[in-house]
């Protein structure tokens, strides 16, 4: 049996190893036109900041694919011919297969501002081995940089031009930063933050139109409110898009939507062809469709991408969301939901400290906690989540779910006492 | 690449193996070299009113512990960890480690360094050595390595030592901070440690083991003691003069700072057999590792603490000095150093589950 796998990312990475640990005899292929070796995306910020090489970015050692017999082959897949079962290669080789995870990633969204068709150089995003070949060329200490998009993604880039020197305004189209998971005075503690390093953080300003000059190098950008700001660098991080457009040129595209579409248990509308990760799109009857695009999600769906390939029955349903960033040096673990219908949320800053406390409570159950700035165990969060727990049990409790450095525990007692004020009031 | 300046290039080049790098590490080598087998530091000590050698190479090391340690907690200042044990480590450098010995010395005590236990001092664990001292002095080396060492070891792992008061760990926790990174984390490395570590500890056990017998019964076996003192003096000079002194430090811009202490340390192979069967460990927040891999990258004992995190595995390792640099430089807080006593919740109901299956 002949597995192959489009994409070397953590989803077909993982579903790589995870068929090789059932199977023994069967021949597992993995193809990528970025790299030649599995590399942690994430991290792709600590290379650009030089605290780690490129090489260190790979999690296995080398050999390792030796050992497990996974083939990499690396090069552009073009063609997907699924009654004959056969990739094909941008290089002309055909690439056999009885079973198919296609693996393939996002790729950053690019926005039709005014003048994008001119660009030819100086505009980066931040997500593949390439951008941060690019990235590397354009930076230069004291030269300036312009990043617009203010989510995950925007910030390590901004934190690393910083590192390096340059001059970094960074354009948040929201009121402030990251509104679709922080809450206002989150996002306005984070912005401080940002802003306290000595960038340059604009808040409700996006770009209107890209400048270049006559070899199509970008050299500035104007705003909507018609500010303009010289840049050698464009970062553009406003999101990604499961990566499907290379399908529509294939002899037998899979079903699409936002993106590959599949079941619950990962199969596409091909036959022997699965997709799983940031590219797949998973609808289920009574579910609303599933796009989920962080590394958590993309392990675990390779993971259970590989069952289902296996011939396991799968109906993956997502666990309780939990995710977990840093900005500049403000931690974040987030778990559970905010969004739930009728919800109430106690929020808390700890006095004079980058330290908060967001907890949100649906029909007398705890549903979502956002905590910035100390460790939290996000395990014990999901289990309060599942238990149901009520706010006030679990603030009693809050020290359980802590997970600051030994001697550097952060003391609960400013937290614990606003939301006694809180309660009182409540109570009066 | 980005165009650096002239000073970024010079850091990057001395702190990645360029050549900067290997001239900083002959230069140590040539120090070492010359402290041991030369009377240069000699004629430089008593110029500047040292009674020798020795002293004066004390207050250097002194010097780089203690301006390595200000570097250190200036930056790691937002972790407590990391700020209360490099001060331990500094104050004990300066303490025990340099002023106490010079003060015993002056009110004509021995010349006794209480954070140096056998059998990283070799000689506070031989007899000829040891029962030449006040009896306080020879309780104290006996409890302390008899005792003390692997129960605090079991209890808290074997940081207690080698990275809150060991002088070798001092300098690497301080003033080599900045090569820490350059440890090799293959598992060829690895397989070699377990090789070596426990070899010298061998060599070390077995050394000591004829010292008593010599000690003993040298008069009737005049060729045991022969044997004995020249075996010994080969131990000095290998495991002593070239491993600790020469290649311990000389390697830091080439090898990482913890060459001696992973590879060839018997103290440390002892508290890291200690450490296994004992509470301490690193404990892996489940699945939140992004495989970034700045765990193995600062570790300076050469641990791929990412092939842990990554599958979800608390764990103890033998070599771990508990220096806490993985759990400091992780973006994600996913991994705590503890000493445990029994499972946490989460882990029990886990088992609980598993055995009910």
């Amino acid at each position: 049996m002949r597995y192959v796998i489009i994409g070397n990312g953590v989803a077909g990475v993982t579903a790589a190893f995870a068929i090789r640990e059932r199977l023994d005899d069967a021949a597992i292929t993995v193809i990528s036109a970025e790299s030649d070796y599995f590399f942690s995306r994430t991290a792709l910020m600590y290379a650009f900041m030089d605290r780690l090489t490129p090489r260190d970015l790979e999690p296995n050692e080398r050999k390792v694919y030796d050992r497990q017999r996974i083939e990499r082959v690396r090069g552009l897949v073009t063609d997907l011919d699924a009654g004959a079962h056969t990739l094909t290669l941008e290089s002309g080789a055909r690439i056999p297969y009885d079973r198919l995870l296609i693996a393939a990633g996002s790729r950053p969204n690019r926005p039709n501002w005014a003048g994008m068709d001119a660009v030819r150089d100086g505009l980066v995003n931040f997500v593949t081995l390439q951008d941060l070949e690019q990235c590397e060329r354009l930076t230069k200490r004291g030269g300036r940089a312009v990043v617009a998009g203010g989510g995950l993604i925007g910030v390590e880039l901004v934190e690393c031009l910083h590192h390096h020197g340059m001059d970094v305004t960074f354009l948040v189209r929201d009121p402030w930063y990251w509104p679709a998971a922080l809450g206002e005075a989150e996002g306005r503690m984070i912005s401080e933050h940002i802003g306290r390093h000595g960038v340059s953080i604009t808040h409700q300003e996006a770009i209107a139109r890209v400048l270049t000059d006559a070899a199509g190098k970008v050299t500035g950008v104007v705003t909507e409110s018609g500010k303009r700001l010289d840049c050698d660098l464009l970062g553009v991080t406003v999101g990604v898009h499961p990566a499907t457009e290379w399908l529509s040129g294939v002899r037998t595209p899979p079903e699409t939507g936002r993106g590959v579409v599949v079941d619950r248990a990962f199969r596409t509308s091909l036959p022997d062809v699965w997709a799983a990760g940031d590219c797949a799109e998973i609808r289920a009857e009574g579910r609303a469709p599933l796009v989920e695009q962080i590394w958590y999600s993309a392990k675990r769906q390779g993971e259970a991408a590989a069952k289902s390939m296996l011939g396991d029955g799968v109906a993956y349903a997502p666990p309780i969301f939990y995710n977990s960033s840093k900005f500049f040096e403000i931690e974040y673990t987030t778990v559970g939901s905010f969004r739930a219908a009728g919800s109430r949320e106690f929020y808390a800053r700890v006095l004079g400290k980058e330290v908060s406390v967001r907890i949100a409570e649906a029909d007398g159950a705890v549903a979502g906690f956002n905590m910035l700035g100390s460790r939290w165990n996000h395990t014990v969060f999901e289990r309060w989540i599942a238990e149901r727990r009520p706010l006030a049990w679990c603030m009693d409790r809050l020290h359980q779910a802590q997970f600051d450095f030994e001697f550097g525990r952060q003391d609960l007692t400013d937290i614990r006492r606003q939301f006694a004020a809180r309660r009182m009031e409540a109570a009066a | 690449m980005i165009r650096q300046t002239a000073r970024d290039r010079i850091a990057h080049d001395l702190t990645h193996r360029g050549v900067s790098a290997w001239l900083l590490a002959g230069a140590i080598t040539a120090f070492y070299l010359a402290l041991y087998y030369t009377e240069f530091f000699t004629g430089v000590a008593k110029a500047v009113g040292l009674d020798s050698k020795w002293t004066l190479y004390g207050l250097l090391y002194t010097l780089a512990v203690v301006t390595g340690g200000v570097f250190m907690i200036r930056r790691y200042r937002h972790n407590r960890y990391q700020v209360v044990r490099t001060s331990v480590v500094m104050a004990v450098q300066t303490t025990l480690a340099f002023s106490v010995p010079q003060i015993l010395k002056m009110v004509h005590q021995p010349e006794y360094y209480f954070s140096y236990l056998w059998p990283l001092k070799l000689d506070y664990g031989t007899p000829g050595y040891l029962f030449h001292l006040p009896l306080g002095y020879i309780l104290y080396s006996v409890v302390g390595s008899l005792i003390l060492v692997p129960l605090a070891a079991a209890l808290f792992g074997k940081r207690w030592y080698c990275s809150w008061i060991c002088g070798c760990g001092g300098l690497a926790n301080t003033a080599g901070e900045p090569f820490r990174h350059l440890s090799n984390k293959s598992s060829a490395a690895w397989k070699f440690e377990k090789f070596s570590i426990h070899t010298v500890l061998g060599v070390c056990l077995l050394l000591t083991g004829l010292l008593f017998a010599t000690y003993g019964a040298g008069n009737r076996y005049p060729m045991l003691a022969k044997y004995t003192y020249e075996y010994q003096s080969w131990y000095g000079f290998i495991v002593v003069a070239m491993l600790s002194g020469i290649v311990g430090v000389g390697a830091y811009p080439i090898g990482g700072t913890r060459v001696w202490c992973r590879f060839f340390c018997p103290m440390a192979a002892l508290l890291g057999l200690t450490q296994k069967v004992g509470r301490y460990r690193i404990t892996v927040k489940d699945n939140m590792c992004i495989s970034c891999g700045m765990c193995s990258k600062y570790c300076e004992m050469g641990i791929d603490v990412r092939s842990y995190a990554q599958a979800n595995t608390s764990f103890t390792r033998a070599s771990c000095v508990g220096c806490g640099l993985c759990a400091e430089v992780c973006p994600r807080g996913v991994l705590r150093l503890e000493n445990v006593s029994r499972p946490a919740p989460q882990e029990r109901l886990v088992q609980i589950a598993a055995a009910g299956r």
